[in-house]
């Protein structure tokens, strides 16, 4: 899975790439198009992100629970 | 040596001790060293209550059956002392020889072998030397292993969404991580794994709970917190044992352990180290404001450099047709030119050219071109081409020059 910010690194590099000198336009346009769907993979990740105090919880088998704490 | 020692075994008393009176008082009535022994320990033990006594340590030996032997002196004076195994865990660090310390302990009698030793469970160095020993041996160690090397250190990730906090359920750490996460309206989750922060099991806890922290593997982000507190108080965050489990957790820390000023060995080994538990919290999240600024100008550096390369190929394109059409048309009038050229050497050649210096050309009527004396027959009908038309002409005895003749 791609995390937020593997795909802000991403979108680094190819703001980067497509900044710098010599990319061939079908190259271009496959980053731009790559580009465009980590902006809007980021974006909907960030509006789907919701604050939460919970406490991790360790059963006898050794599996874990996240309860909310209030 | 053992650790908890008997009386020994209690015989008896001969009936003949009560005989002639006190025991001991005569050769006959003479006690048994167990008694005796057994008797001072009595005596000894019952009268002092647990103290602090100060004094320089001596001889320091750690046995290898896990105790610590050693003599406490003055220029006076000097006592053996012991620490059991299982007292040495409130230690910071074992004594050197030569320290000055205040001791708390019981005196007590080894009757075995009719020796006084003081029983140790404190010892305060002067400087808090021995506080200040375990810092730099567990420092040293951790060095050793690299576990302090700036090359170390993770960055943390822009936008955690799972942040474990490892802290007191209860302490203020945790109240505070909280309340800034609040007041930011950080989109994120804080899973708190609970732990002692300070006593005894503080340092177990702690381990236990970065473990699970590994084991759970939900989180992406760990914050280790206490409080504000005494040195003491803090004291479980320099635990060696801490500090790798610290180095061992599987994501990026951060180390917020009590106030600006003090640093602990959790401090070194976290990948951040953060003054206070709120500002562990301001450093972990970035607000959710700040991360959409940060797309949108994620968002507009594409999109500019995408329109501005492809801006730059159509330019590109425009001057390149520019000069391909540039091209064409000085290949076309130097071509122009040559066919000047030639039409004019063709023109010289053209039997137009010879009529309009005189000359006359006779045409057969099929077209053809009487050019030699042998195409004419007598009587016949041909045309002769002049400059400006055509003569109908009739050949009237044709015969070959016999000197030389005009046409």
């Amino acid at each position: 899975m791609t995390t937020f910010e593997q795909r802000l690194a991403r979108l680094e590099t190819i703001a980067g790439e497509l900044e710098g000198d010599g990319v061939d336009l079908a190259r271009a346009l496959a980053l731009f198009e790559e580009g465009v769907q980590n902006l809007r993979a980021a974006a909907d990740e960030l509006a789907a992100a919701e604050a939460r105090v919970q406490r991790l919880i360790e059963r006898a088998d050794g599996s874990f629970d996240v309860i909310d704490r209030e | 040596m053992q650790r908890h020692e008997q009386y020994g075994p209690q015989e008896e008393l001969p009936l003949s001790e009560f005989i002639d009176g006190v025991p001991g008082e005569t050769a006959r009535s003479a006690v048994a060293v167990g008694t005796l022994n057994a008797a001072a320990k009595d005596i000894i033990e019952g009268a002092f209550i647990p103290l602090w006594v100060r004094g320089e340590i001596n001889d320091f030996k750690a046995h290898r059956n896990g105790h610590w032997y050693f003599c406490l002196r003055d220029s006076r004076a000097q006592v053996r002392c012991v620490v059991w195994s299982s007292d040495q865990r409130r230690f910071p660090a074992p004594p050197d020889d030569g320290m000055q310390v205040a001791a708390f302990g019981r005196l007590t009698v080894y009757a075995a072998r009719g020796e006084m030793q003081f029983t140790i469970t404190r010892i305060e160095a002067e400087g808090d030397g021995l506080r200040r020993k375990a810092l730099e041996i567990t420092r040293a160690r951790l060095e050793k292993d690299g576990l302090l090397a700036s090359e170390r250190k993770r960055p943390l990730p822009r936008f955690p969404r799972v942040i474990a906090v490892v802290t007191s359920p209860e302490g203020a750490a945790l109240h505070d991580i909280v309340a800034v996460m609040r007041r930011r309206s950080a989109n994120v989750r804080l899973v708190v794994v609970p732990a002692a922060v300070q006593g005894d099991t503080a340092p177990e806890e702690l381990c236990y709970a970065l473990d699970q922290v590994n084991r759970w593997g939900g989180a992406d982000l760990a914050i280790v917190a206490r409080g504000g507190g005494s040195r003491e108080d803090l004291w479980a965050f320099n635990n060696e044992r801490v500090a790798r489990a610290v180095a061992a957790c599987g994501v990026p820390t951060i180390s917020a352990v009590g106030h600006e000023i003090d640093l602990s060995i959790c401090d070194l080994v976290a990948d951040h180290r953060a003054p206070t538990p709120s500002a562990a919290a301001e450093t972990a999240t970035s607000s959710r404001a700040e991360l959409e600024t940060h797309l949108r100008k994620l968002s507009l550096r594409v999109s500019g450099a995408a329109r501005a390369l492809i801006r730059d190929r159509a330019d590109t394109l425009r001057h390149l047709s520019r000069d391909v059409a540039g091209a064409v048309e000085g290949q076309i009038s130097t071509q122009r030119a040559t066919l000047q050229s030639v039409a004019g050497r063709l023109n010289a050649l053209s039997p137009v050219a010879t009529l309009a210096r005189g000359y006359a050309i006779a045409r057969a009527e099929d077209g053809g071109t009487l050019s030699s004396i042998d195409a004419f027959r007598d009587g016949q009908h041909f045309d002769l081409v002049v400059r400006d038309g055509t003569v109908p002409a009739r050949v009237d005895g044709a015969s070959r020059p016999s000197a030389r003749a005009g046409a």
